[in-house]
């Protein structure tokens, strides 16, 4: 059915007046990719051990940004989907000795599961009751984590977590060493970028925007808002759970800490300072903040106020995050003036 | 069948605490009709749109769309399942996202048969979006935005987002559309363009329209009927020109 006469007319292809400079974007990547490939041998340990808490935190960023930047919900429950899914993965590694892949998975799982009934009520309120909520979610969960004692040990936490160890059939193996561990987190990480750039170019991550945008716009042409903030606020939580799960591993050791406000500010200063609704301003804030911060460790008398000031300058220069400056460069890299 | 009204609303009440904002009204919109809602300043004319569409609660009555019981049903839901699209009295679109988009969004509930679906990116899920695409193009031409396609809609004049609106609304194949002033504010080329698409919609594409309008050319050149509503009561009812002359209209639009 055509609605004009016109239609069968082709848009003219306008000529390009910039003049075009090669095309570099492709050689970049794979410059990124040897250089990310390569790191464990170009940096120190200390380094590497920044990065691997940096990519480790990425998860729950990517799963927030989904929910802040994409859906335009404020949350502050990251840190206990976190929680979650390091306990999660901890007591399946002490008590059953699963594959790392197995308490991964269960991580995600379980936060995901959980967020369920918590988000039935809580993306009822409104924006700042809502975050009052999920910040909640957070106090309560490490009250449990120190209180249910005789599953989570209390204040002592969860120690001699084993190294992940993989499982096929007879043959297993086990990460061991920081440089193993890089790459098993640089894997999932990688995985957990290619997920989020999915769902975003999915007619889903276009009603999220819509939502984001003009909830009741969207509504009143059929979205269903409700439904899609559930399923995204309980993919977020997957994505911290999973993220979870690795630390535990990584670090060894699970206690109620892990359940801490620090954590969610960090996952959601990654976001809104790297650039909340994109991907690369997410991957990039991670590394910068989470970076910064271990990297500052070495000054800690210094660490909190460099950090805080990092964080002044990033509100008065860089309004929207990274993001913009990063669009600016791949731009420009792609051979465009 | 064909016999049944599109839209029936009875018995429709509406207070905000100690305002009866619409008190007991009842009317129907008939297929393939273009029905106007007329009333002075603070009828309820807006509070009956949000009522029958969803985005309000009647504190009593009941909406029968197309012969099923819609009361209670979500904005989303009546939106989605009943194939009734509604306006805003205060433009609303996509004002980030540029003009394409904006009508891509507006036909993907319809194209889509899940909510889960909505999350594939698969070749099935291209080629639904890829169509989305080439109807929300057609419509863009047919509202003379082809040349703004590209920009966020938030950039275009008041004029250009009711056209958006109103494109929007023409994607998934509405049964009916209900308009909350689309006239308003707008310069009296493009009140000629939306008059011509709103007939136009109504003859080749078969929608029925309810529409609110203080501009009474408008409303006697494109509405068959009329419907009056003054204090939240509905006042009168009959062709545009016994309205004009009825005594009791008269006097509530100058008492008013
Ligand atoms: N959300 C609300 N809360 C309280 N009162 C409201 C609300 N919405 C509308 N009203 C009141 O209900 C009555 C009807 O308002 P409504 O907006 O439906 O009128 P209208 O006929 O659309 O007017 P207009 O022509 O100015 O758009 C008015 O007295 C208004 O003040
Ligand atoms: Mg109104």
């Amino acid at each position: 059915m055509s609605l004009t006469q016109t239609s069968r007319e082709t848009p003219l292809a306008e000529p390009s007046l910039e003049v075009r400079r090669r095309d570099l974007r492709l050689p970049l990547g794979i410059l990124v990719a040897i250089v990310a490939l390569s790191a464990p041998f170009l940096i120190g340990s200390y380094a590497l051990h920044a990065i691997i808490i940096a990519l480790i935190f990425l998860l729950p960023a990517h799963g927030l940004n989904l929910l802040v930047g994409y859906t335009g919900l404020l949350s502050l429950a990251q840190a206990a989907f976190f929680g979650i899914g390091a306990y999660t993965a901890g007591l399946l590694a002490v008590h059953y000795g699963t594959p790392f892949y197995v308490n991964l998975v269960a991580a995600g799982l379980m936060a995901g599961l959980i967020a369920l009934p918590l988000g039935i009520p809580a993306l009822r309120l409104r924006a700042t009751s809502f975050v009052m909520c999920t910040l909640g979610f957070v106090i309560i969960g490490q009250a449990i984590a120190k209180n249910w004692i005789s599953v989570t040990r209390g204040d002592m936490g969860l120690s001699s977590i084993p190294k992940p160890f993989f499982a096929l059939g007879p043959a297993s193996f086990t990460v061991s060493g920081t440089t193993g561990f890089y790459y098993l987190t640089l894997a999932v990480a990688v995985l957990a970028t290619l997920a989020v750039w999915a769902i975003v170019r999915s007619p889903a991550g276009r009603n999220m925007i819509a939502i984001r945008e003009n909830e009741t716009l969207a509504e009143s042409v059929g979205v269903p808002t409700w439904r899609y903030k559930l399923i995204v606020f309980m993919l977020s939580a997957v994505f911290a759970g999973v993220g979870g799960s690795i630390y535990a591993h990584y670090l060894t050791v699970v206690s109620p800490l892990t359940f801490q406000m620090y954590y969610s500010t960090t996952m959601l200063i990654i976001v809104l300072g790297g650039g909340a609704g994109t991907i690369s301003g997410v991957v990039f804030g991670s590394l910068l903040f989470v970076g910064l911060s271990e990297a500052l460790r070495v000054a800690p008398e210094l660490r909190m106020i460099a950090y805080g000031f990092c964080l002044l300058i990033l509100v008065f220069w860089f309004k929207k995050g990274f993001a913009p400056l990063l669009n600016r460069f791949w731009s420009f890299v792609g051979g465009v003036k | 069948m064909s016999t049944l009204p599109i839209l029936e609303i009875s018995n429709l009440t509406k207070s905000y605490g100690a305002v009866k904002a619409v008190n007991d009204v009842s009317m129907h919109i008939d297929r393939g009709e273009i029905c106007g809602l007329i009333g002075p300043n603070g009828s309820g004319k807006s509070t009956f749109f949000d009522c029958s569409t969803g985005l309000g609660r009647p504190d009593s009555g009941k909406v029968t769309l197309d012969g099923q019981d819609i009361t209670g049903w979500s904005l989303n839901r009546i939106a989605r399942e009943g194939r009734m699209l509604r306006s805003f009295q205060k433009t609303v679109v996509f004002k980030a996202l540029d003009v394409e988009e904006n009508l891509i969004i507006a036909g993907q509930m319809f194209t889509f048969p899940s909510l889960f679906s909505t999350f594939s990116l698969g070749r099935m899920s291209r080629q639904r979006v890829t169509a989305l695409r080439e109807r929300a193009r057609e419509l863009i031409r047919m509202a003379g935005l082809w040349d703004v396609r590209h920009m966020p809609a938030g950039n275009l004049s008041g004029g250009q987002q009711k056209l958006i609106q109103f494109a929007s609304m023409l994607m998934p194949e509405p049964k009916i559309i209900l308009l909350d002033e689309p006239m308003a504010g707008i310069n009296p080329k493009i009140i000629e363009r939306v008059v011509e698409t709103i007939k136009y919609a109504n003859k080749s594409l078969g929608v029925s329209f309810l529409v609110i309008e203080h501009n009474i050319d408008v409303v006697t050149s494109i509405c068959e009927r009329v419907v009056v509503l003054d204090q939240g009561r509905k006042l009168a009812e009959g062709t545009p020109q016994t309205i004009v002359q009825n005594q009791q209209v008269r006097e509530a639009y100058l008492g008013g």
